[in-house]
């Protein structure tokens, strides 16, 4: 364990807008399925992907999606209540608690109040604050993230996962390890990372 | 010149899944895509499902490849996988069917292991499989005439396998050399096509064949065959500042014989165009010999950061004489250059097809672009120009290949001769695109 004494902050002090949110998006069983298994990730893709532009059966079934995502687009709280639930990979809290998360360091652009067309790419980038600059735990965790946000958002939107400038020595290997498509790919496919990356998911309400 | 790409139906059936590329034969109307374990081969007649490849690996299939100059009757795909093994495989079946592009129904089950031949069956046999690699086979290519097979892993090496049992039809396949100069994972392996130019710059001294590969480490090595089996490094190209996830040799023959230009194309946005300095031909037998005139040619080339040690291998003088337009506002994951046209179209994360084309100003571009300095060309491309986009080709997803390809279909106006672009995305669709030019 790299720090064994990180500052912990309560669960009540965390911003989040958890409460508000009554509707899970999947059913129980398969709820981790979906983030470990790229071919399930997107609840909603592949049905759509046979009939872009959308025909209109699939578009009775999205409707649903179409009012939260249109009608309420994602902000930065709300991706903050995905990914700060998440678990440390080696203390028993989660990255919120250990402000390895910070709202302030999430940015979704263009700004979720510009509306665009419902295709239109949106990019969310997310600075990770590791507990200590040298920690080893830094590549999982990103890599967490990163599978949490694309498992569940949707296809439009583009995740940029980054260690915040300074937080942690080999940024730019980082860095560049988790913006590698085909790297996250070839690592979600390996069988102990998995059942790591699925431990720290546990703790995600949906 | 204006040009038009307009969406031909997709493909059938969807995929469903991530697919990573979409690899045409390079004369008959068959179509390999590469998703999840296996491969799915569609015909190019009726944009339908023709037969699979399965089973014979246990995780992704990132890259898959035609192996050229077999005789008429045989069709062979290699494959390489997440599993760090590849595989080769042969149609085992009625090639008449084949050649006609007709729909197979096909049995998907095969067995497990390579040795196991199943008799009377039209489908796909796992042949062999080419073990060596550390860890993940990210590309595959064949030398022009199918005798050398390049494959590049994560493990930082570059494998070249030959594949001596052709004469005789057997399955024998030999390393001829492993070849590790990068620094980091090699994304893409690619050779020169077999055009009158190609052996230029060899002076004698190689062999014919020349392969490029590109790495994680931002740069693009040139190698070539220093007597027999002996693969050397001869250039690093540096320039690109991010990974550099492909490149592709170009097919069209160039005025004068010159050395087919190099495409490459990278996580930093940008895509380059890199061309072999040639010297005369007598100032070059003198260049080999005076380790003066290496070394200046490689100051040229803005190499002076490669260690002392490293600089006697390089012999080749390679400059970035064009960077293309920007249009790409994330990765560029795949690029494509017609051999019968000479457009070039891009694609990636940002899910849009960019189509370019080379401007002819003076009726001499060409002359004009190996004599400036390619410092110059780096701030502006006045050599390229972007023809037309097409924004959210695949609705939101990413697009991880794009490749011109020959038309077979029936809405073709000129069978086996028209060019259409195909484009494979992480919605697992195939699609097809019609190209116009005025």
């Amino acid at each position: 364990m790299d720090n064994a004494n990180p500052t912990i902050l309560d669960v009540s002090q965390l911003p989040s807008r958890r409460q508000k949110q009554t509707k899970a998006r999947d059913g129980p069983d398969s709820k981790y399925d979906h983030i470990l298994f790229p071919k399930q990730a997107w609840p909603w893709g592949p049905k759509n992907s046979s009939s872009w532009p959308s025909d209109e059966e699939d578009e009775a079934d999205d409707q649903d999606q179409d009012e939260e995502y249109v009608e309420e687009p994602i902000d930065e709280q709300e991706i903050y209540d995905l990914i700060s639930s998440i678990s440390d990979p080696e203390h028993p809290n989660t990255l919120g608690q250990l402000s390895v998360v910070n709202l302030p360091d999430i940015h979704i652009t263009p700004s979720p109040v510009e509306r665009l067309d419902p295709q239109a790419l949106r990019t969310v980038v997310v600075e990770l604050t590791p507990t200590i600059t040298h920690c080893s735990m830094a590549t999982i965790i990103g890599l967490a993230v990163r599978v949490r946000l694309e498992s569940v958002l949707p296809p439009n939107y583009r995740v940029d996962v980054r260690m915040k400038d300074g937080s942690h020595d080999q940024d730019d290997q980082l860095n560049k390890q988790l913006a590698d498509k085909e790297r996250v790919a070839a690592a979600l496919e390996n069988d102990s990372l998995k059942r790591m990356l699925g431990d720290m998911l546990k703790t995600c309400a949906f | 010149m204006g040009a038009k790409i307009e969406p031909l139906p997709p493909f059938t059936p969807d995929l469903y899944q991530r697919a990573w590329a979409s690899v045409p034969h390079p004369t008959l109307p068959l179509l390999a895509t590469a998703h999840a374990n296996s491969v799915t081969v569609f015909s190019l007649s009726t944009l339908s499902k023709h037969s699979a490849l399965t089973g014979g690996h246990s995780r992704s299939v990132r890259t898959v490849t035609w192996q050229p100059g077999l005789k008429s009757h045989q069709l062979r795909l290699v494959t390489g996988s997440f599993d760090a093994s590849a595989g080769l495989w042969s149609w085992n079946g009625d090639n008449n069917e084949v050649t006609s592009g007709e729909r197979l129904e096909v049995d998907v089950t095969k067995p497990q292991e390579g040795e196991e031949e199943e008799e009377a069956k039209e489908d796909w046999e796992f042949n062999l499989v080419l073990e060596g690699h550390e860890n993940e086979i990210k590309s595959v290519a064949f030398s022009p005439s199918g005798q050398f097979l390049a494959t590049c892993s994560r493990d930082k090496t570059v494998w070249i396998w030959e594949d001596v049992g052709v004469e005789d039809d057997d399955d024998e396949w030999e390393t001829l050399a492993v070849l590790n100069d990068h620094d980091a994972d090699v994304k893409a392996v690619a050779w020169a096509p077999d055009v009158p130019g190609r052996t230029k710059g060899a002076r004698g001294k190689y062999s014919a064949d020349v392969l490029a590969s590109a790495s994680y480490d931002n740069t693009v090595r040139i190698w070539r065959e220093e007597g027999e089996g002996e693969w050397v490094c001869v250039a690093c190209l540096e320039g690109h500042n991010g990974t550099v996830w492909g490149l592709q040799f170009e097919s069209c023959p160039r005025r004068g014989d010159k050395f087919p230009r190099l495409l490459t194309w990278s996580a930093d946005g940008s895509i380059r165009i890199w061309s072999l300095k040639e010297e005369p031909e007598e100032e070059g037998e003198e260049a080999d010999t005076g380790s003066g005139a290496t070394a200046g040619s490689i100051f040229r080339s803005g190499l002076g950061g490669i260690p002392n040690t490293m600089r006697r291998s390089l012999r080749e003088d390679w400059e970035c004489t064009a960077v293309l337009p920007k249009v790409h506002t994330r990765e560029i994951y795949s690029a494509t250059w017609s051999a019968k046209t000479g457009m070039i179209a891009s694609t990636g994360s940002d899910g849009t097809i960019a189509l370019y084309a080379e401007v002819e100003a003076d009726g001499d571009t060409e002359m004009a672009n190996t004599a400036a300095d390619a410092e110059t060309k780096d701030s502006a491309s006045p050599a390229w120009k972007v023809l037309t986009t097409v924004p959210v080709a695949h609705g939101p997803y990413e697009i991880n290949h794009i490749t011109w390809c020959k038309r077979f279909d029936s809405g073709a106006e000129r069978k086996g001769e028209e060019e259409m672009l195909v484009t494979t995305g992480d919605d697992g669709v195939i699609r097809p695109w019609k190209v116009t030019t005025q």
